[in-house]
């Protein structure tokens, strides 16, 4: 690295990318993997931390806007997240470790791209939408259009993620992330799914399920949701669904796991997303982070 | 003295460790210091056809650029010296080193070593270490007839070392026995993963050499720097600062010599510090692969007749101190227990893996947690409850070891009572929840070591010790015996350590052996300055020195409190008051091992300390994730000096041990090279995954043993954690999982290998 700007408005920000600096938030991805070897640091670099507006989490009837400095620490912190969109609070409480999540930034960990981040999943089950700023302009993005790959996205070199765009879902919606993990802290998710799900007296009219870790992106499988939708909330629909799932995964052979044991605990997992999302969605408290508390169901 | 009667005594280097106020050796920076970096070998097994460190030293700011050719051509290790600093004519790890460059900065010195240009002819990496043993398998030291070895060890090829445990004809009691159970347990690689990563400063001052290391043993280290760079070892001194970790990792000589011989060659200080992935794959030293083949033949009510075993570990592609693994295993594949004929082969073989060296324990965790599964194996082969299989088979006093050891006073059996009990044996438990129950052993470590006790003119005292601190709290803990012997209080003391060059000899942070050797050690210089003070207040009190009590930090006449003098005040006279000391060694117990080979001492345990462990875990089945709930230790470690440090090895080796057991594997790939080698993919525990751990010490008053009777408490908590866990989760699978760690993995496909009912 040969120069490092704190920028104070996101005028400078990008201007500074545009010269080819790349940004730093929280550093929890960019320093470690640089410690790690994985990758140097760039020779230019932006923080983004002093930029006015970009921390913090505004909470309207239309939905959630959360800045792309807001930290994961704050993310499940706050009472709103917590209730209405529980699965995106499930993902916060478990990216890294305690140090990881009072430095480590929602910005960061989408932009990072990688299959087996935390938060992807819940935020695209909420149909959530990113804008990124560059010295162009600013354009909104759908989620599910911004990876392209492990960590690869569509946002250009010069633009950043400044705010993550959540609508409000409809009343009697309940969500869950829920991955499977080795240990309590400092883990990663060898499989993860979330599942955001509506009903009405008992009948599922709406559900969006994603699946972590199992494939090149994070990604919703449709057959899954279309298993759910339009019928009763129960078991058979439940386990269907999640089977559907795991037959979406395309998951790879690492130090962490098999493929074919991904493979068969992505139904594990994606079940039981969807289980506490529908009894979320029925009005019962889970305990957030899910994993936990759905641990041996 | 026992638990009662002492006071808790905090160590006194735990609030700048805490606070970050305290300084490791990455902390030490010396005017004009150069920055090393190794170039390591590109392939696990190749024959190095040239090597051109040309590039490299041409680069700017370079300042050397060292490989076999610069250093003296020695061979080094522990029983078989089968290693050079720098490889020669092969390598035989991915850790190998090949050069080592000395530069400006540690980014130019990275850029160096990448620029040396390796030619090689690559080998097949035999990384399979049973296959090494086959007679046809390529030799990995073409030289080995011409080592130096230990006659002992056995040496023969690939198999560095091979020792045996035989009592009786186990072959004719085992074609008797009413019930025989045979099993196979294969336990993977893993580490002792200290939090600091270990860094070396080195400078010279004339012909002599100052190295600042991060290790466990610096005498060893001091030795080795010497013997490897041909000098005297008047001419080293290791000086170690405040140390992060080691776990056994850090004990041996590793790389003081490599950077003593850049600081020679640069006529600069040269700094090494390790990057996480370098302390995963450069030290020679992790916990040995192990198969173990265990064959057990009982009588109808479960009385152990007959034990026959086979194991094989995995050395990896250097000695090191590791050559009497062999024979420490075949110990533990006998365990505490009463067996009539015992026949049990140990092989150590060489592989072109990462060489093992002692971690926490060495050999111990692996080899208890496959006997202790195999026990409960053999308890459902009888048809009674584990536990009763141990009552009925453990040592207690008088009884004979499997070498003819006839075992002093010892608590095993009152540890498994104690173990039992605080876990609640027997209770009702939820479906997805079960306790399991395992026994180990140890042995203490009698070894020579030496201190010097002085008392200041304000009247406090300083203990100079060989002795090193990693982390234990064994050296903190030194004031509590040295106080006891002079009547003053712990605080009193100030302690002078870790430097070659101050305290006598010792063996350093190892084997459980600080307060057995080095307590002892101090308590005989406590004495002689005790002496002293008597003397002394005799003449100023004109009183017989046999009336005389030290107590609350003065001297009194025994009857008469008002007449009186203060250490403080004799102290403060002028006159040097010292005393030294090492104190007898107690003698190991006498064996009968005529019929055993590869026999390296360790064929009798010197005040064995013993252990129950019993825990109480909860599978998730969908998943085979596992989780400890509860552990109950029960330890004989002797009568205890001071039981907040003890505790604290406790819940750091239990932790340890649910590693090993759950999650700790260091993961090969097939040209040997480690797939894991980060802390995020090589899964310690975290705090967060603790589970409540209860404590009971069993104080038997131990003969033969250590200061007041005690033992050590270092490595047995670790020994069986893995076991324990092991059985319990075989209760919940219905088999027993065969490989280490019980991944959630391995868990999971042994359930549905049980399910399913295939073998």
């Amino acid at each position: 690295m040969t120069s490092y700007l704190a920028a104070t408005s996101l005028e400078e920000a990008v201007a500074a990318l545009a010269d080819g600096a790349r940004p730093i938030a929280g550093g929890t991805d960019l320093v470690v993997g640089a410690r790690q070897g994985k990758k140097p640091l760039p020779e230019a670099l932006v923080g983004i931390h002093r930029i006015p507006g970009l921390n913090g989490i505004r909470d309207s009837d239309d939905g959630l806007e959360i800045g792309a400095m807001t930290s994961h620490a704050a993310v499940v912190a706050h009472p709103t997240v917590r209730n209405r969109y529980s699965g995106l609070a499930d993902a916060s409480a478990l990216v890294g470790s305690h140090a990881t999540r009072a430095q480590g930034t929602i910005g960061g960990n989408l932009m990072n791209a990688s299959p087996a981040m935390d938060t992807g999943a819940p935020l695209l089950c909420f149909d959530s939408a990113v804008t990124l700023a560059s010295a162009r302009g600013t354009r909104n993005l759908s989620l599910a259009d911004l990876w392209t790959g492990p960590g690869h996205t569509s946002a250009g070199r010069d633009e950043l993620l400044v705010a993550v765009h959540v609508p409000a879902p409809p009343p009697s919606t309940g969500s869950a992330y829920v991955r499977l993990q080795y240990r309590r802290q400092m883990e990663i998710a060898v499989v993860g799914a979330a599942a955001v799900v509506t009903l009405s007296e008992g009948t599922v009219t709406a559900a969006a399920i994603a699946i972590t870790a199992l494939a090149p992106v994070i990604h919703r499988v449709a057959e899954a949701e279309a298993r759910l939708i339009g019928g009763k909330a129960n078991a058979a629909a439940i386990a269907s669904a999640a089977d559907a799932a795991a037959e979406a995964s395309r998951p790879i052979d690492d130090v962490r796991a098999s493929a074919n044991y991904r493979k068969a605990m992505a139904a594990v997992v994606a079940r039981r997303a969807i289980e506490t999302a529908i009894s979320r969605a029925g009005g019962a408290e889970v305990e957030i982070p899910a994993s936990e508390s759905t641990y041996g169901s | 003295m026992t638990i009662a009667d002492s006071q808790p005594f905090i160590r006194p280097d735990g609030k700048e460790k805490v606070t970050g106020a305290g300084r490791y050796t990455a902390d030490l920076n010396l005017t004009g210091q150069l920055y090393a970096k190794f170039r390591y070998a590109d392939h696990s097994h190749a024959r190095i056809l040239s090597i051109d460190t040309a590039p490299a030293a041409a680069l700017p700011g370079v300042f050397a650029v060292l490989t076999w050719r610069d250093v003296p051509a020695v061979l080094y290790g522990g029983y078989v010296q089968d290693r050079r600093l720098f490889a020669k004519e092969k390598v035989r790890w991915e850790g190998d080193v090949v050069a080592a460059v000395a530069a400006r900065t540690p980014e130019i010195a990275a850029e160096a070593a990448g620029l040396i240009e390796i030619q090689y002819e690559v080998l097949p990496a035999q990384i399979d270490f049973e296959a090494n043993a086959a007679a046809e398998a390529p030799l990995i030291h073409e030289q080995w007839a011409e080592y130096e070895a230990d006659e002992s060890v056995g040496l023969a090829g690939n198999i560095l070392g091979h020792s045996s445990v035989v009592k009786g004809d186990a072959d004719a009691a085992m074609a008797k026995a009413a019930i025989v159970v045979k099993s196979r347990y294969v336990a993977d690689a893993s580490q002792g993963a200290p939090i600091e990563p270990r860094a070396i400063s080195a400078e010279w001052h004339g012909d002599k050499v100052t190295i600042w290391s991060s290790t466990q043993v610096p005498f060893a280290a001091r030795s080795g720097v010497a013997h490897a760079l041909d000098i005297a070892e008047s001419q080293v001194r290791i000086i170690v600062p405040l140390l992060g970790g080691g776990f056994g990792s850090k004990c041996d000589f590793h790389f003081e010599a490599h950077i003593a011989a850049l600081a020679r060659a640069t006529q600069r200080p040269v700094k090494l510090v390790f990057s996480r992935r370098e302390e995963f794959l450069a030290p020679d030293h992790r916990r040995e692969g192990m198969i173990i083949e265990l064959e057990t033949g009982t009588d109808p009510a479960g009385r152990l007749l007959a034990r026959r075993g086979r194991l094989v570990l995995d050395k990896g592609a250097y000695c090191g101190e590791g050559g009497f693994f062999a024979q420490m295993a075949a110990m533990h594949a006998c365990g505490p227990y009463k067996i009539d004929t015992i026949n049990i082969d140990s092989y150590l073989n060489y592989s072109n893996s990462q060489p093992s060296g002692s971690v926490r324990a060495p050999t111990a965790p692996q080899a208890c947690w496959a006997l202790e599964q195999h026990m409960d194996e053999v308890a459902t082969a009888v048809g009674i409850d584990p536990v009763e299989l141990r009552r009925l088979n453990i040592i207690e006093e008088g009884d004979v070891g499997p070498t003819g050891q006839i075992f002093e006073a010892i608590g095993a059996k009152e540890t498994l009572t104690a173990a039992l009990e605080m876990i609640g044996y027997g209770q009702e438990l939820p479906d997805d929840e079960a306790i399991g129950v395992a026994c180990g052993w140890w042995p203490s470590f009698g070894s020579a070591s030496g201190a010097y006790v002085k008392l200041n003119s304000d009247g406090s005292g300083t203990i100079i010790t060989g002795a090193m601190e990693s982390g234990t709290g064994a050296v903190m803990g030194l004031p509590l015996l040295a106080a006891q012997t002079l009547g003053m209080k712990p605080e009193d003391f100030s302690i002078l350590y870790q430097d070659t060059d101050a305290g006598p000899w010792d063996m350093g942070s190892s084997g459980s052996q600080t307060t057995f050797n080095n307590g002892r050690a101090v308590i005989a210089a406590a004495t002689e300055v005790r002496s002293k003070l008597l003397d002394m207040a005799a003449e100023e009190l004109e009183a017989h020195r046999d009336d005389l009590v030290l107590a609350e930090g003065a001297v009194r006449v025994k009857g008469s409190p008002e007449s009186h003098v203060t250490i403080a005040h004799l102290a403060g006279t002028g006159e040097p008051i010292l005393g030294k000391g090492s104190g007898v060694v107690p003698d190991s117990p006498e064996v009968d091992a005529s019929t055993c080979v590869g026999r390296l001492g360790l064929e009798s345990f010197l005040a064995p300390q013993l252990m129950t462990q019993a825990v109480r875990v909860k599978i998730d089945r969908a998943t085979g994730v596992v989780q400890v709930l509860e552990v109950a230790a029960a330890h004989d470690s002797g009568v205890i000096v001071n039981k907040i440090g003890a505790d604290g090895q406790v819940y750091g080796g239990v932790l340890m041990g649910i590693g090993q057991a759950l999650t700790e594997a260091t993961v090969f790939d097939e040209e040997g090279r480690q797939r894991n080698p980060d802390l995020l993919h090589y899964k310690l525990q975290t705090a967060s995954d603790a589970p409540e751990i209860q404590i009971r010490w069993i104080e038997i008053d131990t003969p033969n043993a250590g200061p007041n009777g005690s033992k050590g408490v270092g490595e047995p908590p670790s020994v069986p954690t893995p076991g324990a866990v092991g059985n319990a989760v075989a209760k919940l699978v219905g088999r027993h999982v065969d490989r280490l760690p019980m991944t959630a993995e391995r868990v999971w496909n042994t359930l549905d290998a049980a399910r399913a009912g295939t073998p």
